[in-house]
């Protein structure tokens, strides 16, 4: 479905952040960008997709502070800027989130972040609404992909009428969900961008802006008194109103038909969550005496209803809230169908069979008695399960107990057990070169473990870089293994600054890993991790280097400087870049390296000298054990033939033979 | 209990035990030798393994070994089964100035390859980083680079496993005491063998009181030696007992007593000085520079060490009486610390 | 427009990532659009790529979006791409009335390969399904799909089945319409052949009694 088309009435089959994508355009953005995170990732790759065709400049920044610096550019030139983040991200682009609610801003700018209830593919669970309230900034929150375009687009107007960036909080079951959405018209003109100069952005002094946010703010509030993204729907007097928002209105909606009351529950749906249309709000609370909140992750609405409510106690009368407080609803975790249908039942006390209880007996049984444990891995031939595959012979054979800090990518599996569980430590992103910065100035205390950090390509640029300055500057002693995939993998092969494209395609310059690390003072060296042997024994030696002189570069006279006040400027930092390509991006325009068979006759299976290594301790999917052999065998669907693992046989059992023809799929 | 990795982990490794023979080395991917450790990778999980029944540190029943052996049993004698114990030296001088003491044993390695007696033997090259490993030799060019001692043990015994071997080659091997008796313990072994334990057919032993831990002893030699390289290690007999380490341009002497803590525990544990489970074994001779003590264990022993004598490679005389009082009781005094040592572990291990 | 033999009818796929999970419920979801119904789709991401359980439910109605999760015990269509995932889904979404589409090749999980798990018989798995559903269909997609060169097809051989057992309202032509929309540089030649094997090759379970 191509979301450029000026097509009003049709109808396409949309993601949820597809429909932001295309709400975003039609109302006319100009400029947009985003650093890849799950569940936002889409929005910016989809606008990526007709960037060229449209005339938009769509970028994949360095990180989502930079983001949200460039779309806001586009808003202070009177462009209309979008910007996608998710959760996590929002944390980063904060610092100048925070400040830019002081200052304001002229074109439509929108900052769409998409949480991960659940943490279903995040280090943390978080609200990101909380950030609105912190900032005193409008916020909405679609309840379907519908929604979401209409949101979207509208935000963009609210924004310019505010002079605020307006904050968009989508969550997983929106931005993820798919469904029929209905374009609109796309506008044919846009303003010529300028620089006001009489218009300063300037959040200092902070005061008077604190004061003049505070009036938009009020503004806010009466404008989504009207707004058409809250609504009532159910009975005049319910016996128990859902206040709800988000993804909670569709499971709030499939609850109460489920449980077939209909006739006795109100749903108060609320689009606009901050700040609270109060009027509405108080108005509705007037309907019943029973209330449900419904949504994801905090109990963002139920604290803020509840202190409106406060306010207004006296006038309101007894009323009695249940949702996270009361621990009807879950504290954490994704919503979904089934908590509201079992908190209604609580509060209703009604019965509800969705199916005989005897089938679901049958069906758990049956499960518990065949179905295994699918844990998450990495793929066939990924270079990370040979980078910890090498690790941990390194540090067995330094025996030092030496640790890896790490953080978010692919390579955060390494915390488990298609890592080995190498992986000791996992935060935000680039805090294991962070945490290396502190752990490697502890051997005046008497550490005596190597400390080593794992960081990818795509984090080292959007977090590591000034972590890895830092090392140098004061001296940190540690290893980084970065490891290079050539990818933002984990979120869809995005690329970056490394990979020599860009968002939309173009040619990029190529800021290489390796001289950006020396320039930072690193003592760099590259290795394939599929040459496991190679990889352990420098990863030894970099480990057990000691510190020294280092030489600086680029110019004599620091050098000079140096030495004369005899100072001695410490190497700690070493770098071991693992260079080798994601394995689902080469499978793009490769095929198979080699073709990978097991010697049945060689392979010793569970004999003393292997006992399956192969399958019980490097664990690649695409290696299968075959129960009826007693041998290893490969699984032509899954393996991806990087060959890895014909290298740890003992019994030179794995065969690969190179695939003829060129290797590039024309 | 586990007769496996997990066994040998438990009992041998984590224990400090391992004197770093190498005879579980390159038989599994789960052991690794890394400056002069033997380190486990990943959990194996078998419940038995070659890798505990070749180790000379775990339990073994004595007596049935030498029955198969030696056809007698464990004598509680000083110092092992003796047919002679004598005094020898190599006759061509070269082994003598490159090797330790009489240079017998180069000499009767190198003689036993020339009349094919042996195609191969392992020996256990002195390197630049005095980290010792073992190599196959063949010639007399490879037996030259492995005399010397760095009174460091080292898994001379990985050759065995790692190969590479041509054909069915029948093997020597000259090793520590504690290689001799991981060397019995392979042939005894009801295990399959994936390895030619089955052609070794001539074990010198080495005389030995303890080795030292390598990376311990390594980061002292350099804190005392700074940048010089060393060249040559020796210790000289009692009561001087002086670590002398020749470097490119001076001596070092170090006592005996500073280089102690770098004793390996499993050799507290160790009762066999003089290698008790070899064809022939070879040590220093107090006090007499040049010589070897040589005890003539086994048939197969005799017969070379005769042949050798026969046609001049080596020469002999009888051990003077005091030298002979002396080597039991040196023997002797092994077994008694070694006894109360393994006692001690295990009164440790009960609390 | 073929009638719905239920207002929203729920539609299960599952497998494993990697699969192509993602793939075949959009290409469902997009031939459903094209035949003017009322989709919603929910489908899960990220991490769960990496060789995890992945699920997409589709709610297919001739009204109005739904909610991306289907409900407990609500499900009634079951497109399993692969034996144990199937069962998995049969677990909190099956019921007595759900028909099961089948992929009988199975993906070890890695604590099957490990060890530390089993993974039971093939036919054993297919009995249990057989007994929690009203009716199933099997097939070896992924055969058919490494016959063809590439396992990414078992997809398109699925929904080739699916269209063949008659329970969802979708033909070849906008099978084929639909794969011209989405991947206009592609061949037809592979996807169509893809499709028809599907159909030729589905096979309704009956237990051996």
């Amino acid at each position: 479905m191509n979301i450029s088309q000026n097509t009003p009435g049709k109808v396409a089959l949309l993601m949820g952040n597809e429909a932001i994508a295309r709400g975003a355009l039609e109302a006319g953005v100009k400029v947009c960008a985003a650093y890849p995170g799950n569940p936002s990732s889409e929005i910016i790759g989809t606008l990526a997709g007709v960037a060229e065709e449209l005339g938009l400049h769509v970028e994949w920044s360095i990180n989502e502070k930079v983001a949200l610096e460039v779309a806001a550019a586009a808003s202070l030139s009177g462009l209309r800027g979008l910007c996608a983040m998710k959760q996590n991200g929002l944390n980063v682009a904060s610092d100048f989130l925070l400040n830019l609610n002081l200052t304001g801003c002229r074109g439509g700018l929108v900052v769409v972040v998409a949480d991960d209830p659940g943490g279903i593919s995040s280090s943390n669970e978080e609200d990101s609404r909380l950030f609105a309230k912190l900032g005193d900034l409008p916020l909405l929150e679609p309840a379907n992909f519908r929604e979401a375009k209409e949101m979207t687009r509208e935000a963009f107007n609210l924004s310019e009428r505010l002079n605020l960036p307006v904050l968009i909080r989508s969550v997983t079951r929106v931005s993820h969900a798919r469904g029929n959405v209905t374009f609109d018209e796309l506008p044919q003109s846009s303003p010529k961008p300028g620089f006001d100069l009489s218009r300063p952005s300037l959040a200092f002094p902070p005061m008077p802006n604190h004061k003049a946010l505070h009036e938009k703010f009020e503004r806010a509030k009466k404008i989504f008194e009207e707004s058409p993204f809250n609504f009532y729907r159910g009975p005049e007097k319910p016996d128990l109103m859902v206040i709800t928002s988000g993804s909670g209105y569709m499971y709030s909606l499939e609850a109460v038909s489920n449980l077939k009351v209909e006739e006795r529950v109100g749903i108060l749906k609320l689009g606009t969550t901050w700040p609270l249309p109060e009027e509405f709000v108080l108005r509705h609370l007037r309907r019943s005496e029973n209330f449900l909140f419904i949504e994801e992750v905090d109990p963002f609405l139920e604290n803020n209803v509840k202190e409106l409510f406060a306010q207004n106690c006296s006038d309101l009368g007894v009323k009695r809230f249940s949702g996270k407080a009361s621990h009807t609803v879950p504290d954490v975790g994704e919503l979904n169908p089934e908590i509201v249908t079992s908190a209604l039942q609580t509060l209703l006390r009604v019965d509800y069979m969705p199916r005989p209880e005897e089938y679901r007996r049958r069906a758990d049984e049956a499960i518990a008695e065949q179905v295994p444990p699918r844990a998450h891995s990495f793929c066939a031939g990924c270079p990370h399960r040979a980078t910890y595959w090498a690790v941990k012979t390194a540090l067995a054979l330094d025996a030092r107990d030496g640790f890896v800090l790490g953080d978010i990518g692919c390579y955060s599996l390494g915390m488990g057990p298609s890592g080995f569980f190498q992986m000791k430590t996992l935060h935000a992103m680039g805090s294991g070169t962070g945490l290396a910065c502190g752990f490697g100035q502890l051997e005046r205390f008497g550490l005596e473990q190597p400390v080593v950090a794992v960081c990818g390509d795509s984090t080292f640029y959007h977090a590591a870089m000034p972590a890895l300055a830092n090392a140098y500057y004061n001296g940190a002693n540690f290893l980084l293994l970065l490891l290079d995939n050539s990818a933002t993998a984990m979120t869809g092969f995005q690329p970056h600054p490394g990979t020599g494209s860009t968002a939309t395609g173009g040619m990029a310059p190529i800021i290489d890993l390796k001289a950006i690390c020396e320039v930072l003072g690193a003592r760099v060296e590259v290795v394939d991790p599929f040459d496991i042997e190679e990889a352990v024994e420098t990863i030894l030696r970099l480990i057990r280097m000691e510190r020294g002189v280092h030489p600086v570069r680029n110019s004599s006279e620091t050098l000079n400087h140096a030495e004369e006040q005899g100072g001695i400027i410490s190497n700690g930092v070493k770098v071991l870049i693992l260079r080798r390509e994601c394995a689902l991006v080469s499978g793009k325009h490769q095929r198979k390296l080699f073709r990978i068979e097991v010697d049945q006759g060689r392979c010793l299976g569970e004999a003393c000298g292997c006992n399956r290594l192969c399958t019980r301790i490097f664990k690649c999917p695409g290696l299968v054990w075959d129960q009826s052999t007693g041998k290893a065998r490969i699984d032509e669907a899954i393996c991806n033939g990087c060959g890895v693992c014909a290298g740890i046989c003992p019994a030179t059992a794995i065969r690969k033979e190179a695939v003829s023809g060129g290797d590039v799929v024309s | 209990m586990n007769r496996g990795l997990k066994g040998l982990e438990e009992r041998v490794l984590s224990q400090g035990l391992c004197t770093a023979c190498g005879a579980c080395l390159s038989l599994c991917p789960y052991l690794r030798s890394w400056q002069g450790r033997v380190v486990k990778l990943h959990d194996c999980g078998l419940e038995e393994g070659r890798c505990f029944v070749y180790c000379p540190r775990t339990e073994v029943d004595l007596d049935g070994i030498c029955q198969k052996e030696f056809g007698q049993k464990y004598e509680k004698v000083e110092m092992g089964p003796v047919k002679n114990i004598l005094m020898a030296r190599a006759r061509d001088p070269i082994w003598r100035k490159k090797a330790q003491s009489g240079g017998v044993v180069s000499a009767l390695i190198d003689f036993a390859l020339r009349k094919k007696a042996l195609d191969a033997a392992i020996l256990t090259p002195r390197e630049a980083d005095f980290l010792p490993e073992g190599r196959i030799v063949r010639d007399r060019e490879d037996i030259l680079t492995c005399a010397g001692s760095s009174y460091v043990s080292g898994p001379t015994l990985e050759a065995l496993h790692k190969g590479p071997w041509q054909g069915e080659e029948k093997i020597g091997v000259v090793g520590l005491p504690c290689q001799a008796q991981a060397l019995t313990r392979m042939r005894a072994s009801s295990l399959e063998r994936k390895t030619p334990v089955d052609r070794v057919g001539l074990v010198i032993g080495l005389f030995c009181t303890w080795a030292l831990e390598y990376e311990q002893f390594h980061a002292f030699l350099n804190k005392r030696l700074g940048q010089s390289h060393m060249i040559k290690l020796e210790i000289t007999p009692p009561p001087e007992r002086l670590l002398k380490i020749h470097t490119n341009g001076s001596l070092h002497m170090i006592p005996i007593d500073e280089i102690r803590p770098f004793i390996r525990k499993g050799c507290q544990v160790c009762p066999d000085m003089t290698a008790e489970l070899s064809d022939i074994s070879a040590g220093t001779v107090e006090g007499i520079e040049g010589w070897n003590t040589m005890i003539i264990r086994s048939d197969r022993g005799e017969m070379l060490f005769k042949k050798a004598e026969a046609e001049g490679i080596v020469e002999s005389k009888p051990m003077p009486e005091d030298h002979l009082g002396h080597l039991g009781e040196a023997s002797l005094l092994k077994k008694r610390k070694a006894i109360e040592a393994i006692q001690k572990r295990g009164e440790l291990l009960q609390k | 427009m073929m009638l719905l033999p239920k207002d929203p009818f729920n539609v299960i796929i599952g497998g494993v990532g990697g699969q192509g999970n993602v793939l075949a419920s959009r290409i469902l979801g997009e031939m459903l659009v094209a035949k003017g119904y009322v989709i919603t789709i929910g489908e899960t991401y990220g991490a769960s790529q990496r060789g995890g359980s992945v699920m997409s439910h589709l709610r297919i109605s001739e009204r109005e979006p739904f909610s991306p999760l289907i409900p407990e015990g609500r499900a009634d269509l079951l497109i399993a791409l692969e034996p144990v995932e199937g069962l998995r889904i049969l677990g909190p979404y099956g019921n007595p009335k759900i028909m099961t589409l089948l992929n009988t090749r199975p993906i070890h999980p890695i604590d099957v390969i490990s060890g530390n798990a089993t993974y039971p018989e093939a036919s054993r798995v297919i009995a249990k399904i057989q007994e929690l559903s009203r009716r199933v269909w099997t097939l070896n997609a992924t055969e058919i799909a490494l016959e063809m060169g590439d396992p990414i097809f078992a997809n398109i051989v699925m929904l080739g089945a699916l269209s063949a057992i008659n329970v969802a309202p979708i033909d070849r032509q906008v099978f084929e319409s639909v794969i011209r929309d989405l991947f206009p540089s592609r061949t037809m030649d592979e996807n169509r052949r893809a499709f028809e094997r599907g159909g030729e090759v589905v096979e309704e379970f009956h237990p051996v009694r």
